[in-house]
């Protein structure tokens, strides 16, 4: 690993010094240092979770006192609200940026028993008269902050109108009546001045007001539910419903005692109190979900392991974090460049292999800085896979390196067979035929038997017939005039034996003699295809060299349609007379061409509209 | 005739020295490259020399290198190519360097003794000759549009044959018309490829210059 590593690109101008980029909401959480509750720094926090929960079992209990005689389910199921608000707050208080969501959650669920305090004799009644809904303050507060860790100005605006109007109202209605009026039984109540009829219209309006405020509620929940995108819509979703669930069951509960629907008041409440559970479940659903879709990254492994492109680890990341504007980048200059452009108030991360230099960018929604854990093992199994995929790439690149070679190494060492082979035939073979052709011609000549004299005669026929073949096997091996004059005398040379006219346009200067070989085998193949399939009149070759690149063309103006799977029909023939068909050239037809020319690392092209004529391009590097 | 042979293959060397002798030739010299066949001629000076194309010390075209030189110190000894290779850029090449007095045959040809004196005699006289296998395949092609599209199929006949090296009396002989005829065509060959009629016999050589020129040069 580490070796590969070294070998990466160096490290990037770091022009986005930090790591975590975001204009969101994250950025003003800077306080709490990692914005969690602050039991979950210490020592044992789970011991101090227990004592908490605890502690607030036993004030909930005492605190609601009598109730337990009077309704045992009622103070049963607050105890258990309430201490499921705790512990809901507490777990929340896990997560970073959640510090104030779970104090609220923790204080609307002591709030809730604390409502119950009336069930002492006392000056309770008058608290839980005035302050029997902070708890549902608290709530929403919860409920509208979470996952974002601000509130929006008219969510502000919101909490403080529904605050103001329920302890103003209530404040007012408790200092017009009296205990009685209120079916308390009589206690110490700050009467200042009584007024029946005043304190009942208080009372609807007040609780119609807060009837209104719980609509409100309901509205901006389902609109930050519309709003939200990403992992957070999937995360608030149950909590939204809970909350628009208990904030139906509220009104419900509020209006049944208000038109004394219910025969006892407990009745509604213990309805309302189940209702309730929803809340703090819901938040643990949250919880737990934002814990179970770090499970999705080894989903995500499991995708990308194999090794995927950059782009299938790109869509593997946004179907992972829910972000369908994330893009993943390599390291390239030109990304970066980009990057720097179209980023603002985007969450930036780099992705890098082991302790290496970066091998990608991320650029998401800056909503997935709350869901760090989840963005963290998300891009680290990006990296892996990246790097894996890299490490893939190089050992195939290598490996098509090594087959380039290999086959340029064959085509120079068939070519330089050839070569031979065509030599030895010259030198050999046909200069000892020549010498005893000569022989026998000398004999002929000197021979006064007329019947000797026509058996020369004919042995030197024969023998010519044999040369001339000798000399067309010669030059299909390999044709001397392509060593010694080169590309274009060689094309014309073939050229002349073809049944059509074809104009040549040769290099203007020597080309590498392995390249105009692979050249001229492969404009052999195409103009053979030219005479038996395409039906032309006419042809072209035209060879130019360019500065790092050099083209052939071969065009004719025949019925074209040629597919490059199938080339002009099956080719079986090479030139006539020329012996191309001997060895196996004409054969193999487009497969041929593109082995010859792949081994010099170019390519074959070729363009065959039906009755439009057909155009092979081949384009080899040079330099 | 006087002839000097430079030819690579031993054996082809020597049997074509024996056919020539053979054949009434003096062979004055028979040596295996270009460079020993013009240290040989300096002393004893040969009416033509045969040349191998490809001989040492390079193995491409010293034939055609030290035909260039010859004709350049001796201007009125012939140089016969004798080639293996059928490939008309030899041919071409050859003509180009050296116009007149010089002759591109296959080595094929020594299967003829009557045309191969003949030719060397040719050569000697300061002719041109072109192997008709080459002829032929210049003829065949498909050329781009030259001068030589103007003349009719009996004018090309009689070119060809002009270029194989023959006299209009073998010509009519080929051909089977009289010589009144043949040289009728001759003519108006000339005449088409815009030769003044003055000079007959140079303007053979460039009338058959004409057609090496526009059929044979490559690109």
């Amino acid at each position: 690993m580490r070796a590969t590593i070294s070998s990466l690109p160096p490290p990037l101008p770091l022009r986005f010094s930090r790591t975590w980029r975001d204009g969101g909401a994250a950025g003003r959480e800077g306080t709490g240092r990692s914005g969690r509750l602050g039991i979950w720094r210490r020592r044992r926090p789970w011991l101090a979770a227990t004592e908490i929960l605890v502690a607030t079992g036993c004030f909930c209990a005492l605190v609601q006192g009598p109730q337990w005689r009077e309704s045992a389910a009622l103070a049963t199921v607050n105890l258990a609200v309430s201490l499921l608000f705790v512990f809901t707050g507490l777990m929340l208080g896990r997560e970073p940026g959640q510090r104030v969501t779970a104090w609220a959650l923790m204080l609307a669920g002591v709030f809730r028993c604390v409502d119950f305090v009336d069930a002492w004799s006392g000056p309770w009644h008058a608290y839980t008269l005035v302050f029997g809904g902070v708890d549902r303050l608290f709530g929403a507060w919860a409920l509208l902050r979470y996952p974002n860790s601000a509130l929006s100005r008219l969510q502000r605006w919101y909490l403080a109108v529904f605050a103001g109007w329920m302890l103003a109202g209530r404040a007012l209605i408790v200092v017009t009546s009296t205990a009685q009026w209120n079916g308390y039984p009589p206690s110490w109540w700050p009467a200042l001045m009584p007024d029946q009829q005043l304190s009942d219209a208080l009372n609807y309006v007040v609780h119609g007001g807060e009837g209104l405020c719980g609509i409100g509620l309901m509205a901006l929940l389902m609109n930050r539910l519309i709003r939200t995108r990403g992992l957070d819509r999937i995360v608030i979703t149950p909590i939204i419903v809970a909350g628009i669930a208990a904030v139906i069951a509220a009104i419900v509960s509020a209006t049944m005692m208000m038109f004394s629907l219910s025969s006892t008041p407990n009745g509604a409440y213990l309805v309302e109190g189940v209702v309730d559970f929803a809340i703090p479940v819901a938040f643990l659903i949250a919880v737990l979900q934002r814990l179970l879709l770090i499970k999705n990254v080894t989903e995500l492994t499991a995708q990308v392991a194999a090794g995927g492109d950059i782009g299938a680890v790109r869509g593997a990341l946004r179907s992972v974090l829910h972000d369908p504007t994330l893009d993943l980048l390599d390291t390239s200059e030109s990304s970066l460049r980009a990057l720097g452009s179209r980023s603002p108030g985007r969450l930036v991360s780099y992705i890098r292999a082991g302790q290496g230099a970066p091998i990608a960018v991320v650029v998401a929604d800056p909503l997935l800085a709350r869901y760090r854990e989840l963005f963290d093992a998300a891009t680290t199994a990006s990296g892996l896979a990246l790097q894996n995929a890299q490490l893939q790439a190089r050992v195939a690149q290598e490996k098509l390196e090594q087959v380039r070679a290999s086959r340029a190494r064959i085509m120079e060492a068939e070519l330089a067979e050839r070569r031979r082979l065509e030599r030895d035939l010259h030198d050999g073979v046909q200069q000892h035929l020549l010498g005893i052709t000569a022989g026998l011609t000398a004999a002929k000549a000197k021979t006064s038997d007329p019947e000797a004299a026509a058996a020369f005669g004919q042995a030197g026929m024969s023998l010519k017939a044999v040369l001339a073949e000798l000399r067309d096997l010669a030059h299909g091996i390999h044709p001397a005039v392509l060593s010694q004059s080169g590309l274009g005398a060689a094309l014309e040379e073939v050229t002349e034996r073809l049944p059509l006219p074809v104009s040549v346009h040769g290099p203007a200067r020597r080309l590498d003699a392995s390249v105009e070989a692979a050249l001229y085998f492969v404009a052999c193949e195409a103009l053979a295809n030219v005479v038996k399939h395409a039906n032309a009149t006419s042809a072209m070759v035209t060879v130019r060299v360019g500065e790092s690149m050099l083209e052939m063309v071969i065009a004719d103006d025949g019925i074209g349609g040629v597919t490059a799977d199938a080339g002009q029909g099956p080719a079986t023939h090479g030139l006539p007379g020329h012996g191309l068909a001997g060895h196996g050239l004409a054969g193999h037809g487009l497969a041929n061409m593109a082995d010859r020319v792949g081994a010099l690392d170019g390519e074959v092209v070729i363009v065959s509209p039906p009755g439009r004529g057909t155009r092979l391009v081949v384009r080899v590097p040079c330099g | 005739m006087r002839v000097a042979i430079a030819e690579d293959s031993g054996l082809f060397r020597s049997s074509l020295a024996l056919l020539l002798r053979s054949l009434g030739a003096e062979v004055t010299a028979s040596v295996p490259s270009g460079a020993e066949l013009l240290a040989a001629i300096r002393t004893s000076l040969p009416d033509v020399v045969i040349l191998d194309i490809r001989m040492p010390p390079s193995f491409t075209d010293e034939g055609i290198r030290a035909a260039r030189e010859i004709r350049g110190l001796y201007p009125d000894t012939g140089i016969l190519v004798l080639s293996t290779y059928a490939e008309t850029s030899y041919a071409s090449q050859l003509m180009e360097t050296v116009p007149s007095g010089v002759g591109y045959l296959l080595k094929d040809n020594v299967t003829d003794a009557d045309a191969l004196m003949e030719s060397l005699a040719r050569v000697a006289e300061g002719e041109t000759v072109v192997d008709p296998v080459i002829v032929r395949r210049l003829l065949g092609r498909k050329r781009k549009p030259s001068v030589l599209d103007t003349l009719n199929e009996r004018e090309l006949e009689v070119l060809r044959h002009m270029a194989e090296g023959r006299s209009n009396l073998g010509i009519a002989k080929e051909l089977f018309l009289s010589v009144r005829t043949v040289e009728a065509h001759v003519t108006s060959v000339f005449t088409k490829l815009g030769l003044t009629p003055s000079d007959t016999e140079n303007n053979r050589v460039r009338a058959v210059l004409t057609f090496l020129r526009s059929a044979g040069a490559p690109g």
